[in-house]
């Protein structure tokens, strides 16, 4: 395997780790090509380190003579260091380390070399699909259809081959929407609301360009939206200035008269770089060990972390006000439709659906919403905030989403089925993974690297009877209404669980967490089992 | 507040608005008055003001959204007058009612007539019936319990619990008529070496005769916390040798090699006081050190407190919250208090005995001092255990109530008003965040602590010392706040409490570990509060009902089966305590419980 080209010194003996929450230890450090194995000499039991190299989000050396020191900072957030015997022993570590934890070619990494004994390749992939989705709510196919215009990903390599449209418009109008749209991303149908018929629709921003082009299929595609209704909302993730700017670019929004049924709400959210440094500030300010840990409140405040929070919480709010307060349906849209586009559609979800509040519905919306919506995961993941390298296209828009989800865990303790502890192993698994699921950028490229039956499925593993346990609410009881979140500063918090999760305190709360869930299931259970009168839902 | 107003009445007519006033035995109508509520979240809300000798009630006229106000008059501060007969524009005429637990209110009426005039001088004389020689609610009301809270502390059983009288430590009734030291309580617990002519010679050289007792002893080590004020230096720098082989024998009891001195003060204050008669201890106290732990006094806790509120009442501080908050200093101040309490129970676990003071040694020094009790010994922790832990370390050690709450005083400006035990209780609270399972009791309980610490309404908290309740027969006139929280203790019970005794909580006193306590500063603000608060208690009660069932078969297949399964013996009961990770750094295990 062409792996062991960067691997000079796989073994070195006489290693000393450092990490959080454990005394040093020393012991054999080994490289392989996926993985940094570390284990004491003393035991044969499992390794105390194993760690998916592609988890290394920037390595430190600093060398003397007789040895050297590699500090290395994951994308867990963990940093931990290994003081390595010998000069070229440790040089040679850390070229390994730094080459093999960002192999460029996805089919090189780990999910698919990645094989648990217990489970096959065969299984089905994933928990849902647009044919599903449609199947499962026959009250609309008298308005919506499912297309396959996108089959063969040339409409829209973002898409996934299925989408639910409007009925009225047929497959070559769809192109035709396509081209008018930013990526091909023409407006599909994302959410049912049960309740009232109305629906969220989410797209890429249409190309009106500086001459104000337009489009009469958009046009219609959107009317047909409206149905009976005279009146539809549009949420731009941008501020109307930079949507205006955005025509000079050849994007832009719909015109008040081009679609004159449809009222557009401009709420400007950071994405892309902003967020990311904002990112680098927070973990910055949480690693700060300065002894009185002086102004941590300004400088928590000053990452703005909290405020993008606070941004997408609200307009999250916004749009479900839209769909289930005022009855209107809703487009969404930035200007690509894959980072703000999907956050907010997702947070409206499950603030409105029972269902995306369960532990499977809350995976079949990721994966709807996130995977098959196109979320370019790889580019996005590629670093986290200690990398030193030139960033790209990193943001992580998907771990702001998860702590979004998280505040509204913590303002509704009861009404999620799933723990806190799905989302922080989530932040995990979307940086570094066994699994496939958030391996490429879309689901044209999970096609061609055959990710669906070359690699396991993330969300089938976590639904196992073993895993799904742990991932349970043992507080839940689910509500049929709407979950609608405080967007006060002083409602949101850090998310300390994820931010703060190499410190012992945090790790001790983790514990007493685990010890509560044990509490109320042996209660359960032994109360249950004699069939009393005592009710234990969820 | 209780539950003795339904908050969501059927179709009140507009006269009988105040029907459905449920009051207490002993509180009187006293009047009633159609107001308007100039309220900071919904905007002016007509309605009907009653006042009572208890509390004020309004009630706003329109059903559709019922806005609701039943303040305990003990709650006001300050009652002002708002506008003037000729004030022009909407709503300005009226009264400005500033409250002691985070809020205000504001209340127009109509201009025509001196409307208020009558109004404002009864709401005057009840909210401050001690500047017009009413007495306090407390002794009117006619409330009965089926338990009386006046017998959940007995000094001399609290000693026993902890082991005392043993042959170092003795008992002591040299207080017994107060003219020992009038704000001690009248049991004390001394060295067993040191005669009663010894502790008044201690007794002269300690601010107010406060001399140097035992709060807790630790049962396996021995080691022990005493408490004290300050020593009377002054600036020739007296010395007092009784004083100084007095802490000596405390030190030498359990063979302390170096006995600690928590001096609660930064030094520069300590330094300052020696101005005025007061100071620290100096070299002369031969193997002791003294560690001074920078906590400020109550001026500066009252200043951070009121910052505080004018950054969450009425409006909250949006942009800038975060460094707003952190300008107040509140949270630098509760990590002080709590780092403090700290540093006393590390040294008292691993066996150095420690003395604790500042300057009078009842403000800073209680907090440090039931802060480490609560940490080191987990009856505090129980539901009862805490009541005592006040009692005890608050109430009996003569914290000053009365002054710095101001029961019944007009004296809104009062220098002596401070927020200590508010900062206590936020410290438990934070507490009891980081260990979700080490406390018998809720978040509900702390909130019903601090309402009832302005309320008057029971007798727990009033006075500033225990001479001063003898003299007004305190226990037998009223009903003491534990009564209410004994007979309906389900409600203050934490489903997931799971005791283990003699495990030391030593909780992260990092500004990144402390939260503030939205749910009691911000608790006025209808868009901060969450939600859902109603059903999370209602699924706790569930859950205590599971578990109480749970403990009952358990029970029951022990007393049928002397062998309990192996499952069962391992489960993490509430009994017995859970098979946690022992590796972290946070908890010690100390080998015998308590």
């Amino acid at each position: 395997m062409e792996f062991s080209e960067h691997i000079k010194t796989a073994n070195v003996e006489n290693v000393v780790l450092r990490q959080p929450l454990h005394p040093p230890a020393r012991g054999t450090l080994c490289v392989t090509g996926h993985h940094l194995l570390f284990s004491d000499r003393e035991e044969r039991g499992s390794p105390q380190l194993l760690l998916l190299l592609r988890n290394i989000d920037a390595t430190e050396k600093r060398m003397s003579a007789s040895s050297g020191t590699i500090t290395i900072k994951c994308k867990d957030l963990r940093v931990f260091q290994l003081d390595i015997p010998g000069m070229e022993q440790c040089l040679n570590i850390a070229h390994s380390i730094e080459t093999l934890s960002c192999l460029g070619h996805v089919s090189e990494m780990y999910p698919f070399f990645y094989r648990p004994v217990d489970v096959n390749l065969q299984e089905q992939w994933g928990l849902s699909s647009p044919e599903k989705l449609f199947g499962q709510t026959k009250e609309f196919h008298d308005r919506w259809r499912l297309s396959s215009v996108n089959r063969d990903y040339s409409v829209c390599p973002s898409y996934p081959p299925t989408v639910i449209v409007p009925k009225v418009l047929d497959d070559e109008s769809l192109k035709k929407v396509a081209k008018f749209r930013q990526g091909g991303r023409f407006p599909v149908l994302c959410y049912f609301h049960r309740k009232n018929a109305m629906v969220i629709m989410r797209s890429g921003q249409p190309l009106t360009g500086a001459n104000r082009r337009r489009c009469k299929e958009d046009e219609l595609l959107l009317q047909a939206v409206l149905g009976d209704s005279n009146k539809g909302f549009i949420i731009d993730t941008r501020s109307s200035q930079q949507a205006q700017q955005a025509r000079m670019t050849g994007g832009g929004f719909e015109s008040k008269s081009s679609y004159s049924c449809w009222k557009r709400l401009h709420r400007h959210m950071e994405k892309g770089r902003a967020l990311q440094e904002s990112l680098i500030k927070l973990v910055e300010a949480c690693r700060d060990e300065s002894h009185n840990m002086d102004r941590w409140l300004s400088k928590l405040e000053n990452s703005k972390w909290l405020s993008h929070i606070q941004t997408a919480l609200s307009t999250a709010g916004l749009l479900a006000e839209c769909v289930e307060r005022d009855g209107h349906s809703v487009l969404v849209h930035g200007s690509e439709g894959t980072d703000c586009t999907l956050l907010i559609s997702t947070l409206a979800q499950i603030i409105m659906d029972p269902h995306c509040r369960t532990l499977e519905g809350f995976l079949t919306l990721l994966e709807r919403e996130w995977l098959q919506a196109g979320h370019p995961f790889q580019e996005r993941c590629a670093h986290s905030a200690y990398s030193h390298a030139h960033l790209q296209h990193e943001s992580p828009v998907f771990l702001l989403l998860l702590d979004c989800v998280h505040q509204l865990w913590h303002q509704f303790p009861l009404a999620l089925g799933f723990s806190d502890s799905l989302l922080l192993r989530l932040a995990n698994e979307a940086y570094a993974s066994n699994y496939g699921t958030f391996l490429c950028n879309n689901d044209q490229e999970r096609c061609t690297h055959e990710v669906k039956t070359r690699t396991h499925c993330l969300f089938k593993a976590l639904l196992k009877p073993s895993e799904r346990d742990h991932y349970l609410n043992p507080l839940y009881e689910p509500t049929e209404l709407a979950i609608w979140p405080s967007v006060q500063p002083q409602s949101l918090q850090l998310w300390t669980e994820f931010f703060l999760r190499w410190e012992p305190q945090i790790q001790h709360i983790e514990e007493a967490k685990k010890e509560i869930k044990n509490m109320i299931s042996h209660w359960g259970k032994l109360v249950l089992d004699d069939s009393c009168s005592v009710s234990l839902n969820g | 507040m209780d539950a003795h107003i339904p908050s969501t009445p059927k179709e009140p007519m507009m006269m009988e608005l105040l029907a459905d006033v449920s009051l207490l035995p002993g509180e009187d109508r006293i009047i009633d008055k159609d107001i308007i509520y100039i309220c900071p979240f919904n905007g002016a809300v007509k309605g009907k003001v009653l006042i009572t000798n208890f509390r004020l009630y309004f009630k706003s006229s329109y059903n559709d959204e019922t806005v609701m106000l039943d303040v305990p008059l003990g709650a006001i501060s300050r009652v002002e007058k708002m506008g003037g007969a000729s004030s022009r524009g909407e709503n300005s005429y009226g009264l400005d009612i500033t409250c002691k637990d985070m809020r205000n209110l504001r209340f127009a009426l109509k201009q025509e007539g001196h409307s208020r005039r009558d109004i404002f001088e009864l709401l005057f004389k009840y909210a401050f019936p001690l500047s017009h020689g009413l007495p306090l609610f407390a002794y009117v009301t006619q409330e009965k319990y089926a338990e009386n809270g006046w017998k959940i502390f007995k000094p001399m059983e609290e000693f026993r619990r902890q082991g005392l009288p043993n042959n170092k430590w003795r008992i002591t009734f040299i207080n017994e008529k107060y003219d020992f030291c009038d704000t001690y309580p009248h049991v004390l617990a001394v060295p067993f070496e040191s005669k009663d002519e010894d502790l008044r010679r201690v007794a002269t050289f300690r601010s107010r005769g406060r001399i140097p007792v035992l709060s807790w002893i630790h049962r396996e080590n021995q080691a022990v916390i005493v408490r004290c004020s300050q020593p009377l230096v002054g600036m020739s720098g007296k010395r007092n040798r009784d004083d100084e082989r007095y802490l000596d024998v405390i030190r030498e009891m359990n063979h302390t090699t170096k006995l600690t001195i928590f001096d609660a003060r930064p030094n520069v204050n300590a330094v300052a006081n020696k101005a005025t008669g007061g100071g620290y201890e100096g070299d002369e106290y031969q193997n002791a050190e003294l560690v001074f732990l920078d906590i400020q006094n109550i001026h500066v806790m009252r200043e951070s407190l009121k910052k505080l509120k004018d950054i969450v009442y009425p409006n909250v501080e949006e942009s800038h919250w975060l460094s707003s908050l952190e300008s107040t200093h509140w949270l630098e101040h509760v990590k002080l208090v709590l780092s403090g309490a700290i540093q006393v129970a590390d040294k008292v676990s691993s066996g150095n005995s420690v003395v604790v003071h500042c300057s009078d040694g009842w403000d800073r020094t209680a907090q440090l001092t039931s802060l480490a009790m609560l940490m080191l010994d987990s009856h505090y922790r129980t539901l009862r255990g805490f009541q005592v832990l006040i009692e005890k370390e608050w109430i009996s050690f003569g914290h000053k109530f009365a002054s710095r709450i101001g029961h019944g005083d007009k004296n809104h400006a009062d220098q002596d008003r401070s927020p200590i035990f508010v900062q206590f209780i936020d410290c438990v609270w934070q507490m009891t965040k980081q260990f979700p399972t080490a406390f018998e009791f809720n978040e509900s309980l702390l909130l019903e602590i601090l309402n009832h610490l302005y309320s008057c309404r029971f007798g727990t908290f009033l006075y500033n010392c225990e001479s001063a309740r003898d003299l007004h027969d305190l226990r037998s006139k009223t009903v003491s706040l534990w009564s209410l929280v004994n007979s309906k203790s389900e409600i203050y019970l934490n489903p997931f409490y799971s005791p283990e005794s003699g495990r030391v909580l030593y909780p992260v006193a990092s500004m990144r570990h402390l939260e503030l306590w939205v749910s009691y500063y911000i608790r006025w603000n209808p868009r901060i509060r969450h939600k859902q608060q109603s059903p999370v208690e209602q699924r706790y009660k569930e859950l205590l009902a599971l578990r109480d069932e749970y403990l009952k078969k358990l029970e029951q297949l022990q007393l049928t089966d002397s062998f309990t399964s192996p499952c069962l013996s391992h489960s993490p009961t509430p009994n017995s305590s859970s098979p946690t990770s022992t590796s972290s750094q946070q908890f010690t295990h100390l080998h015998t419980p308590f």
